[in-house]
């Protein structure tokens, strides 16, 4: 990581965490299925998603969240400082989309350096903002 | 799908599993595993990714409870609605962890199933290194 870190006193309440944007690649999630090994066939085979109600396969939600945790440990500079991470998964993802994480700073305790953000990740899906992560929330801890 | 009890087949899961305890399973994060979780989410490689832990816990509880039989997860219908990691250290190239989940509920609510799996993971040394919570639904048949 090249990102420099991040100083707890030059954060306010309402800071925008940069948003970080990815496209949602085949390849990425044939890795992501054989790194994490989730081999659940929505996330591998056309056929058993199309079953499932989906145009064709989806990202994984983890994926998605480890996508969202990039974004916040390159924010930070530090992978060592987040705490905490909770995703609800509101809408799929499907290939050659670009998913968009991003976050704000919710509340700060000085006393032990914590950061409380709300964060997500959104997908521009024909005119329309969806949310395949919604509502959600990261905790980070800076030294 | 569902379970069989006294000869009859269950549509749905079996809530007297809540609190069942699965066998642990270990998970070594060597160099080879964090070089292929990063590249597969994107990172440089330079950390150890701290979603890395999602593979011990895909093998400490959904592989564990889509096999068992006693509880009748109709895997054809789930859905990945919620997870949580709180990280009580980082985690670091080589631990071993060791993952053990938990069934922590079981609901049923408008015509669906709501199961929620507790997995801890802890060092070689026993120490707390990671609490996941999955939140799965099982969509009813609409």
């Amino acid at each position: 990581m090249t990102t420099a870190l991040l100083r707890f006193e030059d954060l306010s309440v309402g800071l925008d965490v940069p948003p970080l944007a990815k496209v949602v690649t085949r390849e990425d999630i044939r890795a992501y299925a054989e790194a994490s090994g989730d081999d659940n066939p929505l996330h591998q085979d056309d056929q058993a998603a199309i079953a499932a109600g989906f145009p064709g396969i989806i990202a994984h939600g983890m994926f998605t969240m480890a996508h969202l945790a990039s974004c916040l440990v390159g924010w930070v500079g530090d992978p060592s400082a987040l705490k905490r991470l909770r995703a609800a998964f509101r809408a799929p993802v499907y290939m050659g989309e670009t998913i968009i994480a991003g976050g704000r700073v919710k509340s700060l305790d000085p006393s032990t350096r914590t950061v409380l953000l709300d964060v997500w990740v959104t997908v521009e899906r024909a005119g329309t903002t969806e949310w395949p992560i919604k509502r959600s929330e990261a905790e980070i801890r800076l030294a | 799908m569902g379970y069989e009890r006294d000869g009859v087949i269950a549509l749905v899961m079996n809530a007297a599993l809540e609190g069942k305890v699965y066998e642990p399973v270990t998970l070594e994060i060597d160099a080879g595993f964090v070089a292929r979780f990063a590249s597969a989410v994107g990172d440089d490689g330079s950390f150890v990714p701290p979603t890395i832990v999602t593979a011990p816990e895909i093998v400490s509880g959904l592989d564990h409870v889509v096999a068992d039989q006693e509880l009748g997860l109709d895997f054809s219908r789930v859905v990945h609605s919620d997870q949580e990691y709180e990280w009580i250290r980082p985690v670091q190239l080589g631990d071993v962890l060791v993952a053990r989940s938990t069934i922590e509920s079981i609901r049923f609510r408008g015509g669906h199933e709501f199961l929620t799996l507790r997995t801890e993971m802890r060092d070689a040394a026993g120490e707390m290194v990671v609490v996941a919570r999955t939140g799965l639904i099982v969509r009813g048949e609409s």
